[in-house]
């Protein structure tokens, strides 16, 4: 130990205390607001959309719905009368989310011993038991519909696959993955403007992707009476949710 | 419309009803009507008093409650006899378990063709048919050498009265006056709909003790904010599980 200049012995200094700069809070909270509780564009009665919103936070206290959006492999529980041990496990990839409400629903895609299988869920259904994400990756297009005439290893998922890690506050990763399809003909002619999409590698030739310009509507996006502004909306009911889901 | 769950999973569909203003307006007595039992002239949603005459605003009046924008009559016994004026009506006069009809004006699609107006076949589209697609064919044979009455004929579609008969009641939210019922009901969304007990022979002993006459907000019983009928599946509780 150390001696002091008086010549006895110095007082315990405690070490300086760290500063904890706790990055995960600095940075702003992500918001997430769940597509189905924007009401869709309508004459209906905002009481209606209201008393949905309340039995919908209501699940949701009881029951965990996590936030995922489509692109993400999801493995879902329910419970099914007819198994053995009374519980129905499917894995997949979540290709489209539909619907408003309760009766919003996702559909879920996987390759079972090659046989396509695609199943639809609906959220707020009292039969599923739990909902797991096990790898949270967005992809380039809202609705990947086009899985089905792409190539079967782009849909297969191992069926015991464990779940990714993700940290709470990273942003959800984005796959520019471009798929490739089997040869046409295809379910939906895909390479059309209408669908819009950018996750595909078009290995068409030339002349068929211009002729499908020819199909383009660049008209669409500057007609005023489709535009449905829902930010302030989704504000609303954002604050709404998380004060309810937080009592 | 909405998706309601019952406790062993299976998924009905289920239509709002919001009971907003109703009022007793008149009692009108047996002797008085020439029918077998007594009505009430019962009106719903509040209106604007400005746009109807004096003597249309006379029964409103005499009730001392503001225009109704809709007044339907119902057949009452004479121990269900509510006074008019004061007393409003409420969504808790109806309970989870009964059966109801449900009346109101179907959606005018205006004037229509036979085939979507009766649902005939029409004709084949190629195979040299000229100019005959949508249309009726014969109206009637050589020998009746006439047209009957009520032959089914082009004309105006829909915009008239048409009741579901035997429609569940799930839920009802005691604080927004909100009924659930089973099924779709006629009209548009937003219209003003009729909801009686049920005529059905199968659910004539369905309903055990109900408010009788009627609900009165004002009296001993206070009800939770939602009564639920015991099959519906409410969220407050955990997942189903087949045991």
């Amino acid at each position: 130990c150390r001696i002091s200049s008086d010549g006895k012995p110095a007082k315990f200094q405690p070490p300086p205390k760290p500063v904890i700069i706790d990055k995960q809070k600095q940075r702003e909270e992500r918001r997430f607001l769940s597509p189905e509780f924007i009401p869709p564009r309508g004459r209906t009665d905002p009481l209606k959309f209201y008393i949905e919103r309340k039995d919908m936070i209501q699940r949701r206290k009881v029951f965990n719905i996590p936030e995922f959006y489509v692109g993400h492999v999801l493995a879902v529980t329910t419970a099914d009368p007819y198994a053995n041990e009374k519980t129905n496990r499917f894995v997949g990839i979540c290709i489209q989310r539909g619907g408003k409400g309760l009766g919003a629903t996702f559909v879920l895609r996987n390759v079972i011993e090659d046989q396509g299988v695609e199943i639809c869920y609906e959220l707020y259904n009292p039969r599923i038991q739990a909902i797991e994400v096990l790898k949270l990756e967005k992809r380039l297009d809202d609705n990947l519909m086009y899985l089905r005439d792409a190539l079967p290893e782009y849909s297969t998922f191992d069926v015991n696959m464990k779940p990714v890690s993700h940290l709470d506050h990273e942003e959800v990763p984005v796959n520019k993955l471009q798929v490739r399809m089997k040869p046409k003909p295809w379910s939906k002619r895909w390479e059309r403007p209408k669908y819009n999409i950018k996750g595909i590698k078009f290995e068409l030739p030339e002349n068929k992707m211009k002729e499908a310009q020819k199909w383009s509507q660049p008209w669409l996006e500057f007609d005023m009476l489709r535009e449905y502004d829902t930010s302030k909306i989704e504000d609303k009911i954002w604050h709404e949710v998380s004060e309810e889901l937080k009592k | 419309m909405m998706p309601i769950w019952t406790k062993s999973g299976k998924k009905h569909a289920v239509t709002l009803l919001k009971v907003q203003d109703c009022h007793v307006l008149r009692y009108i007595s047996k002797e008085e009507s020439g029918g077998k039992t007594s009505k009430l002239l019962v009106g719903g949603k509040n209106a604007s008093p400005f746009y109807k005459s004096e003597s249309a605003m006379e029964i409103f009046k005499e009730a001392g409650v503001p225009r109704k924008q809709k007044v339907s009559t119902f057949n009452v016994t004479d121990d269900a006899i509510i006074k008019p004026g004061s007393t409003p009506l409420y969504a808790a006069h109806f309970r989870p378990g009964q059966f109801v009809d449900v009346t109101a004006k179907t959606i005018g699609k205006g004037f229509q063709g036979v085939m979507k107006r009766w649902g005939f076949k029409g004709q084949p589209a190629s195979h040299g048919q000229t100019k005959t697609h949508r249309r009726p064919g014969a109206i009637s044979t050589n020998k009746a050498a006439k047209v009957y009455r009520g032959k089914k004929m082009p004309g105006k579609m829909g915009n008239i009265y048409r009741t579901s008969f035997g429609l569940k009641v799930w839920r009802i939210n005691t604080i927004h006056n909100i009924i659930y019922v089973n099924g779709s009901v006629p009209g548009h969304t937003n219209c003003l709909v009729k909801v009686k007990d049920s005529k059905l022979p199968t659910y004539k002993d369905c309903n055990k003790n109900p408010p009788f006459p009627t609900f009165f907000a004002d009296g001993d019983e206070k009800l939770p904010e939602d009564l639920y009928d015991e099959e519906v599946f409410q969220f407050t509780d955990p997942s189903v599980t087949y045991a």
